[in-house]
C-alpha cells in the first residue's frame, strides 16, 4: 500500500489578486488542485472589489485530510472570499481534518473572509490554522461561525474537537510584529461541561469576527458595541492586540447565540458599519450565486 | 548558617506567591464580576463552579502553560517571543492590561530581590517599552532561577491566583471567611488538574480556550458599576 506523505494536501487553492488601472481587482494568478475549486468572480458593488467563492466539490472535509488555501492581495486591490455552502466535517476516525490558510494583505489593499458556517458532526475533529501577514495600510476582516453539529440522537456538541488559531502579523520596515492571536478550543468529548458557565453558557452557536485596520477609531468601536447589544446574541467587543502595531488597531468580537442566522446578522451589520465608516463602501450583499 | 537550596527556593516561592505581595491582584476579578452582576454567581457554590472552570480554562491554557514554556526556554529570545505571544492572545483589553500591570509589579519587585541575568534584562526591556510583562512569565523566570521544580512553580502560581480570586470573592459577593477557606481548600484539586493538564499542552495551545469566559471578560468593560478593574 502506498504511504501518503505527510505534506500531501487533499486540496490546494492559491490566488493572487491585483488592481487594474481602472480600479477593478482581478486574479492575476490562480491555482487549484484536488478537493478545492473556485468559481468565477463577482463584483458585488461599484467599487471594484472582487468576490471569489470557494467550493468543495466533495461536499465535506474528511478525516486526516489537509487543505491549503493561500490568498495574496497586491497593492490597492480588494478581495472578498466566501464559500458556496457550509463547511462540513463528518466523522474523522483517521484523525482531525485540517485547514491551513495563509493570507498576505498588501499595501492599501483589502482582504475580507466571510465564509458560511462550519459544522462539525458526531465524532468529527477539525483544526484550522490561519496565518496573516498584513501591510500597515491594509484592511483585514475575518469572520467565522460555528454550529453545534448534529447527531442522530439530536444532541448538540457530539463532535470530538474543534480548534482554530489565527495569528496576524504586521509588516514593519525590517521585521514582522505580532498583532493578535485569536483562538478557539471546544472539546465536547473531553469537557463534559461544554454547555456550562464560561464555556458555551447554554448557547449553541459561536461567532468570531476579527478586524484590523488603522482607522478603527473610538466612534466606530462604540458603534459596533451598540450593534452587538441590539442583536439577538450574547456578544463581547474588545480592543485586542499587542497595541497599535505600526499604527494598526484591532477589534475582536466574540459571540454566542442560538442560530447561525443571529450570528450572521450581527457580523453583516458590523461588516457594513466598517465598510461605511472606513472605506465609504456600500453594504455587503452576499447573495449566493 | 547557610540555608539549603531547597529551603531558599521554598522561602522565595512563599514570598513571591503570597497574596499580600503588592501586585494589585486584589483589584482584578478576571471576569467573575460580570457573572456577579448577572447573578450567576451568588454564593459559595456558584463561585466554586466558576473558579473550577477558570482553573481548567484560562489558568491551565495560559498561565500554567506559559510557566512550562519558560522552563523549556533556551535563550532570552524565547522569553521575548512568549511575552509578545501571551499579550497578543489576550483578546479582552482588561485581561491584557491586568496581565501587564501585575506582571510589571512582580517584575520590578523580583528584579530587586532576586536579581539574575534574565529577570534584569526583562525589567530593562519592559522599562524601555520593548517588552510587555506578564505575571506568569515573570514568576516562571524567578522560580526557575530560585531552583523551584517546574510542577511546583506551576502549582504555586495557579493556587496563588485562585486564592487571591477567592479573597476578592469574599469581599465582592460577599462570602463569609470560613466559606472562603472552604473554597480555597477545595481548589487544591483543581490546581493538581491544572498541573497535569498543562503538561500535555504545547506552544500552539497557549491561550486556546472556550468563548464564554472571554465574552464575560470583554463585557466587563461596559458594566455600569464595577468593584474590580477586570
Amino acid at each position: 500500500m502506498q504511504q501518503k506523505p505527510a505534506e500531501k494536501w487533499a486540496g490546494i487553492l492559491q490566488m493572487r489578486v491585483e488592481a487594474a488601472e481602472s480600479g477593478r481587482s482581478f486574479a492575476r494568478r490562480q491555482y487549484h488542485e484536488g478537493a478545492l475549486r473556485i468559481i468565477r468572480p463577482h463584483y458585488l458593488d461599484a467599487n471594484g472589489q472582487v468576490t471569489y467563492t470557494v467550493i468543495n466539490p466533495g461536499g465535506a472535509y474528511f478525516g486526516a485530510d489537509r487543505y491549503l488555501l493561500e490568498f495574496e492581495t497586491e497593492k490597492n486591490s480588494e478581495l472578498l472570499v466566501t464559500t458556496q455552502s457550509a463547511t462540513k466535517v463528518y466523522k474523522t476516525p483517521q484523525g482531525p481534518a485540517f485547514q491551513q490558510m495563509n493570507i498576505t494583505v498588501g499595501e492599501n489593499s483589502v482582504f475580507e473572509y466571510v465564509p458560511d458556517q462550519l459544522i462539525v458532526y458526531r465524532e468529527g475533529s477539525y483544526r484550522q490554522v490561519t496565518s496573516v501577514q498584513m501591510h500597515p495600510t491594509s484592511t483585514l476582516l475575518l469572520s467565522e461561525i460555528i454550529t453545534p453539529g448534529w447527531s442522530p440522537e439530536k444532541t448538540d456538541f457530539s463532535y470530538d474537537e474543534l480548534n482554530t488559531r489565527t495569528e496576524v502579523k504586521v509588516e514593519g520596515e525590517n521585521e514582522l510584529k505580532r498583532l493578535v492571536v485569536d483562538q478557539l478550543r471546544l472539546m465536547p468529548h473531553a469537557d463534559q461541561k461544554i454547555s456550562g458557565l464560561g464555556m458555551m453558557e447554554g448557547f449553541t452557536h459561536t461567532g468570531q469576527l476579527l478586524l484590523a485596520d488603522r482607522r478603527l477609531d473610538d466612534e466606530l468601536f462604540e458603534k459596533i458595541r451598540v450593534l452587538a447589544e441590539a442583536s439577538d446574541t450574547y456578544t463581547g467587543v474588545s480592543r485586542a492586540g499587542t497595541g497599535e502595531v505600526y499604527g494598526v488597531k484591532c477589534i475582536s468580537i466574540r459571540t454566542l447565540a442560538r442560530s447561525t442566522g443571529a450570528v450572521s446578522a450581527l457580523h453583516t451589520a458590523i461588516i457594513d458599519a466598517v465598510r461605511e465608516e472606513v472605506r465609504g463602501q456600500s453594504p455587503l450583499n452576499l447573495r449566493k450565486f | 548558617m547557610a540555608s539549603s537550596p531547597q529551603l531558599s527556593a521554598l522561602l522565595g516561592m512563599m514570598q513571591l506567591t503570597d497574596s499580600a505581595l503588592p501586585t494589585g491582584a486584589f483589584s482584578h476579578s478576571l471576569g467573575f464580576e460580570t457573572y456577579l452582576t448577572s447573578e450567576q454567581i451568588i454564593d459559595e457554590e456558584t463561585f466554586s463552579t466558576w473558579l473550577e472552570m477558570f482553573a481548567s480554562q484560562q489558568l491551565t491554557f495560559t498561565d500554567a502553560l506559559a510557566i512550562r514554556l519558560v522552563y523549556a526556554a533556551k535563550t532570552f529570545d524565547d522569553i521575548v517571543d512568549l511575552d509578545e505571544l501571551i499579550t497578543a492572545q489576550a483578546l479582552p483589553t482588561q485581561i491584557r492590561h491586568g496581565g501587564i500591570t501585575m506582571g510589571k509589579r512582580l517584575l520590578f519587585l523580583g528584579a530587586e530581590s532576586y536579581p539574575s541575568e534574565w529577570i534584569s534584562t526583562y525589567a530593562e526591556k519592559v522599562s524601555e517599552g520593548e517588552m510587555y510583562a506578564h505575571q506568569a512569565l515573570v514568576w516562571a523566570i524567578l522560580a526557575r532561577e530560585l531552583g523551584v521544580e517546574e510542577d511546583d512553580a506551576v502549582a504555586a502560581h495557579v493556587y496563588a491566583t485562585l486564592i487571591s480570586l477567592t479573597q476578592n470573592a469574599v469581599r465582592g459577593i460577599p462570602l463569609g471567611q470560613n466559606a472562603g477557606q472552604r473554597v480555597i481548600r477545595g481548589a487544591q484539586e483543581w490546581v493538581e488538574q491544572a498541573v497535569k493538564a498543562s503538561a500535555e499542552l504545547g506552544y500552539n495551545d497557549l491561550g486556546a480556550i472556550s468563548p464564554g469566559l472571554e465574552i464575560a471578560q470583554m463585557r466587563h468593560e461596559h458594566q455600569r458599576a464595577r468593584l474590580f478593574m477586570s
